[in-house]
């Protein structure tokens, strides 16, 4: 069927970069068609109608014509700006953390829509609780699941014996959870406590739309955030450039509290 | 525009191809269009531009204060005995300093941050001019800083993380009103705009 030369599409804006001498080049991750760019002519002058509607963390509904290269933003609407998320800077870098992370695992004209559903949820989760370490973890877990690429977390990837308490280790370049009799020559095996893959196993049964309420002490959830973040590194081969900041952010926070 | 994929262009020329491509907004068609408008150029005026970039280079720096760029540190607005001390404007880039000074409503100094926070592109705060603008507030005699970065996500960011740095400092943290700009249209303008106009009404006078 010849695509019609205009269509309508629901879109995470993942980011925006400006494009010539005032239009905008604006990456989107849509409902309809997953992963797709679109520039919005003349959309960085201060009087155009369209620049507020396509900031980085906005759900808009737009209206785009197929162009040579690159479709053109026609009209926006906003359906969502996650205003409580943008008023705190920690909730505003873990949401810039989703949408780099979708940008980097979602793929271009290929509709998935449970990753933009747990987006779109975790962003308004993020909001509601801004000091809450969860919703980022259970993106993270789940958009590698929304990959197919979910770590095992029950059964020893090696000799897929059944894995018994404080009996394992994890690897990400294995693909999971490892019994402690089996050493295989997979580079980054690393320890895994009881409590951390208890927290995996339930965050991986929850729903974005009603995540556990988890109370974790730093030390858990650096554990966890070391595993879920080497998996994605290792699965993208480089690194997730929001973790620098929000790991500055974390120190800050720390001095403030500690009086430093 | 390589010299390889010009192979019958003079070595001088192609390197001047090659220099102007890198400007930024110059493909590899315009960089041949501005060479051949150089070397149509009396020589004098080509030597005129030539002169005027080696001038810049040597000449141009980053101001002790500010941290505008200047060719005298401090440079004229941090000299300057009129402008009110207790008051600094933080804003982007160089060219904001311009478009304030051009309001002729701000009489206090600036600080140019030579960016905005990025995590998405990994610019940190070590990436900008922030260290400097914490060890100028250190010294004590500014009671408010202005905080005019750009109203997107990233200024906004930025914003954030100056606040945050500042809390508890004594210093008053303000930024520039968000609403409507002149000449734009209601039925057009976002919620997230429309709603701080809102907030920031004010009694006509």
């Amino acid at each position: 069927m010849p695509p019609f030369r205009t269509y309508r599409a629901e879109a995470l804006v993942l980011k925006n970069a400006p494009l010539g001498e005032a239009d905008l080049l604006v990456t989107l991750f849509s409902r309809e068609a997953g992963k797709l760019r679109a520039v919005a002519k003349g959309a960085r002058r201060s009087t155009a109608k369209l620049v507020g509607h396509l900031e980085p963390l906005t759900v808009t509904r737009l209206a785009l014509s197929r162009g040579r290269s690159l479709d053109v933003i026609g009209q926006a609407e906003i359906l969502d700006n996650f205003t409580a998320l943008k008023t705190n800077l920690t909730a505003v870098t873990r949401g810039l953390q989703v949408v780099e992370l979708v940008d980097e695992f979602g793929s271009e004209a290929s509709a998935n829509e449970p990753l933009y559903q747990l987006a779109l949820s975790i962003l308004a989760a993020i909001g509601q609780s801004p000091d809450d370490e969860v919703p980022l973890l259970h993106f993270q877990l789940h958009l590698l699941a929304a990959s197919g690429l979910m770590p095992e977390l029950f059964d020893c990837v090696e000799c897929r014996r059944k894995i018994e308490p404080d009996q394992h280790r994890y690897s990400a370049d294995g693909g999971g959870v490892l019994c402690t009799g089996c050493t295989p020559v997979h580079a980054g095996l690393r320890p895994l406590s009881l409590r951390a893959l208890k927290v995996l196993r339930l965050l991986a049964r929850s729903h974005a739309t009603s995540l556990p309420s988890l109370r974790l002490d730093p030390a858990l959830t650096q554990e966890l955030k070391a595993i879920l973040t080497g998996t994605l590194q290792y699965w993208l081969d480089k690194e997730i450039r929001t973790n620098s900041f929000l790991n500055h952010l974390a120190r800050m926070d720390k001095a403030n509290t500690t009086g430093g | 525009m390589t010299q390889e994929h010009l192979p019958s262009t003079a070595p001088s020329l192609a390197r001047l191809i090659q220099e102007l491509n890198k400007l930024p907004g110059i493909g590899p068609k315009s960089a041949q269009r501005l060479a051949y408008f150089i070397i149509r150029l009396p020589e004098e005026e080509a030597y005129d531009l030539a002169n005027a970039i080696a001038a810049v280079k040597q000449t141009i720096m980053f101001c002790g204060q500010c941290q505008n760029l200047t060719d005298a540190s401090p440079c004229t607005i941090c000299a300057s005995n009129q402008r009110n001390r207790a008051q600094i404007c933080v804003v982007e880039e160089p060219l904001d300093v311009l478009a304030l000074e051009r309001t002729h409503c701000y009489r206090g100094l600036y600080h140019v941050l030579h960016g905005v926070l990025s995590p998405l592109n990994g610019v940190g705060p070590d990436q900008l001019k922030l260290r400097e603008l914490f060890a100028r507030l250190s010294e004590g005699s500014v009671n408010e800083v202005v905080i005019a970065t750009n109203p997107t996500l990233e200024g906004e960011a930025t914003a954030m993380y100056i606040s945050r740095h500042l809390a508890g400092g004594g210093v008053s943290v303000t930024h520039l009103a968000r609403g409507l700009p002149v000449g734009g249209s209601l039925e057009y303008t976002d919620e997230l705009t429309l709603s701080r106009a809102f907030q920031g009404r004010q009694a006509i006078e």
